[in-house]
């Protein structure tokens, strides 16, 4: 199928460089001219043979090394029961001024928003989009999150949102101090007592018992230590 | 009151916020509506309240580690998206599933199916002002909540679908329980449908609301339930059978408009409550079919996937669920994209909303049965 369709693009869209990338693994794709992203899209929708009528979702990938973003344009016909993948590739930039690709909102309309995470998760331009903002992120979040080399903004407006430490340690503290203050947390919720018998039926017995154990333990102890200060007392 | 001079009276839309802790928007969802009094002349959903980021955090974790984060994307419908994201890497390690495994796995996506959908009757009822449903079909969605937590030790986020297999095999008491709870349910099912689905007020409420045409659907992209309301005969299972799903006898369930138009929100409830009987079906063909083996296949120790893409897609309680999955070769993905259902379908808001009323806009929000962790990921 990759095949028929690398030759009806470059017969119906001229100079979209159509090339098939065989998968050893996985799926196969087909890459094109980022130029002529639009009018390779119109021609698939349209074409009778090929019938692309679902856009299912536009992936970007950063590869950093390469300097080049790639977009993958995952159509799929609901008619001809097929699905294709189809890429193009366009500069990466610096994070500040970004690379421009046609919008194909006029061809489906689910591309709205997809393009719209696009732009918010990568940073690469729609030109043509009718509500060109971030859609995940606030509007005025800075960077684009999933470039491979992204560092999150220490603060966003008044929150600290990238703390030097990133473990609450009055939280671990306050957990320890809990941990040694209640020795036994039944005796605090109550919650142990299930009754799920379905689960096991002695549950409730074994849960009672338990908490006879843990008070004949705590009286014992108490018990000790009494007779301990009663002897320390007889000493002097 | 005699006002003079009527043209010069200043008129205006007037912009309000619903959500995002509205009770009908089923999450964190904000949507920023103008109305003319009663009626909506736009309305734009604003997402993001949920981001979590997971498509950031699964590059730096391992292909096992990324399970339970997918868990927490659906959460109402967890087995399904562990299901979908197993299938992919498994495709690209071409590892074998025993036969066992893929009838529990099955069987765990259909039982959660029925869950999803149980939870879609309940809410959307309360969403339209029945409050009984609710608790009805949460005490059958318990029976399966329980049957989960025996198996995973989890009643919401599992981690149970495992690369190769399942985590924990399930016994005869469990199987021989889920059979006698499936009769159960039927008439149960049968018994809320009448209830709720055949009520005049909830016809009234539904019937000719939030229509979609088969090419609005086509246009933005949407599956599952909102595509087979429009009266398209379009399931995954059925269409590109994945797992073991061609072996099952089962139907595809298609609005047919039987209160009203074609693609309207009663079509969509009807979808989705006669889904659970077929996915009752699906469920008696596997207690039938499952055999004594391994559940467990011969995985690697450490996962490393060959380099190369894969976009696999399954069909979930809400539509079409894609993982896109770049892989370089190593122990961590490059790129995983998950193309999530309800991402599309809340952008078709836009489109149902202006002319409907404010409450008819609940209703159709109603419809759509989004889970906000899925949208923003």
């Amino acid at each position: 199928m990759h095949s028929e369709i690398v030759e009806f693009l470059n017969a119906e869209v001229s100079g979209c460089n159509a090339v098939y990338n065989a998968a050893e693994v996985g799926d196969s794709s087909i890459t094109i001219a980022s130029t002529h992203i639009k009018s390779a899209c119109i021609a698939l929708k349209n074409s009778s043979k090929f019938n692309m009528n679902v856009l299912q979702c536009i992936t970007a990938t950063d590869y950093i090394e390469e300097d080049e973003i790639e977009l993958s344009y995952i159509l799929a016909s609901f008619i001809e029961n097929t699905e294709l993948i189809l890429k193009v590739r366009v500069p990466r930039g610096d994070g500040v001024t970004l690379s421009v690709v046609d919008s194909v909102c006029d061809v489906w309309k689910s591309a709205n928003y997809l393009e719209r995470e696009c732009y918010d998760m990568m940073g690469v331009k729609f030109e043509g989009h009718p509500d060109h903002r971030r859609i995940l992120c606030p509007d005025d979040w800075q960077g684009w999150p999933l470039r491979k080399d992204y560092v999150v903004q220490e603060k966003y407006l008044d929150m600290t949102v990238n703390p030097p430490e990133k473990i609450n340690q009055a939280d671990i503290e306050l957990f320890a101090k809990m941990r040694l203050d209640l020795e036994d947390p039944t005796l605090v919720t109550g919650s142990w007592k299930d009754d799920h018998a379905w689960i096991d039926q002695d549950l409730t017995a074994k849960a009672a018992g338990r908490l006879a154990e843990f008070k004949a333990a705590k009286k014992a102890k108490a018990d000790a230590e009494k007779a301990k200060a009663s002897s320390e007392e007889k000493g002097e | 009151m005699d006002i003079k001079n009527q043209e010069k009276l200043h008129t205006d839309l007037l912009t309000m916020n619903m959500g995002p802790q509205h009770p009908a928007t089923h999450g964190v969802l904000r949507v920023e509506i103008k109305t003319d009094s009663e009626i909506i002349a736009e309305a734009i959903p604003h997402l993001g309240y949920l981001h979590r980021c997971k498509e950031k955090h699964s590059e730096n974790l391992d292909y096992r580690g990324i399970i339970p984060y997918t868990d927490r994307m659906d959460y109402l419908a967890a087995m399904n998206m562990e299901h979908g994201y197993c299938l992919a890497i498994e495709k690209m390690l071409g590892t074998e599933v025993p036969k066992r495994a893929e009838y529990i796995r099955v069987m765990m996506a259909e039982m959660q199916r029925i869950a999803s959908h149980l939870m879609f009757f309940g809410t959307y009822a309360i969403d339209l002002g029945a409050f009984s449903p609710f608790l009805y079909a949460f005490q059958d969605r318990e029976f399966i909540l329980r049957i989960f937590e025996e198996l995973s030790g989890a009643r919401l986020l599992y981690n149970y679908i495992w690369v190769g297999g399942v985590w924990n095999d399930i016994n005869d008491s469990q199987l021989k329980r889920i059979e006698k709870f499936m009769v159960e349910l039927e008439e149960n099912v049968k018994k809320y449908h009448s209830l709720v689905g055949e009520n005049a007020i909830f016809i009234g409420r539904t019937a000719n609301v939030g229509v979609l045409t088969k090419d609005q659907v086509y246009d933005y992209g949407a599956t599952g339930p909102m595509l087979r309301g429009s009266g398209i005969d379009w399931d995954l299972r059925k269409t590109r059978p994945y797992s073991i799903y061609e072996e099952f006898d089962f139907n595809t369930v298609v609005g047919v408009g039987a209160k009203g138009t074609v693609g309207d929100c009663w079509d969509r409830y009807y979808v989705r409550v006669f889904e659970i009987f077929e996915s009752i079906k699906i469920v008696r063909q596997c207690l039938d079919g499952i055999e004594e083996g391994p559940i467990m296949g011969k995985v690697p120790k450490v996962l490393k996937v060959p380099k190369g893409e894969i976009y696999l897609r399954t069909e979930c309680p809400r539509g079409e669920l894609g993982y896109h999955i770049i892989s370089d070769g190593t122990k961590t993905p490059y790129r995983v994209k998950v193309k999530s259902s309800c991402f599309t379908h809340v952008s078709m808001l836009g489109e149902m909303a202006p002319g409907q009323m404010i409450a008819d806009f609940v209703a159709t929000i109603g419809s759509i049965d989004i889970v906000l962790g899925e949208v923003d990921r």
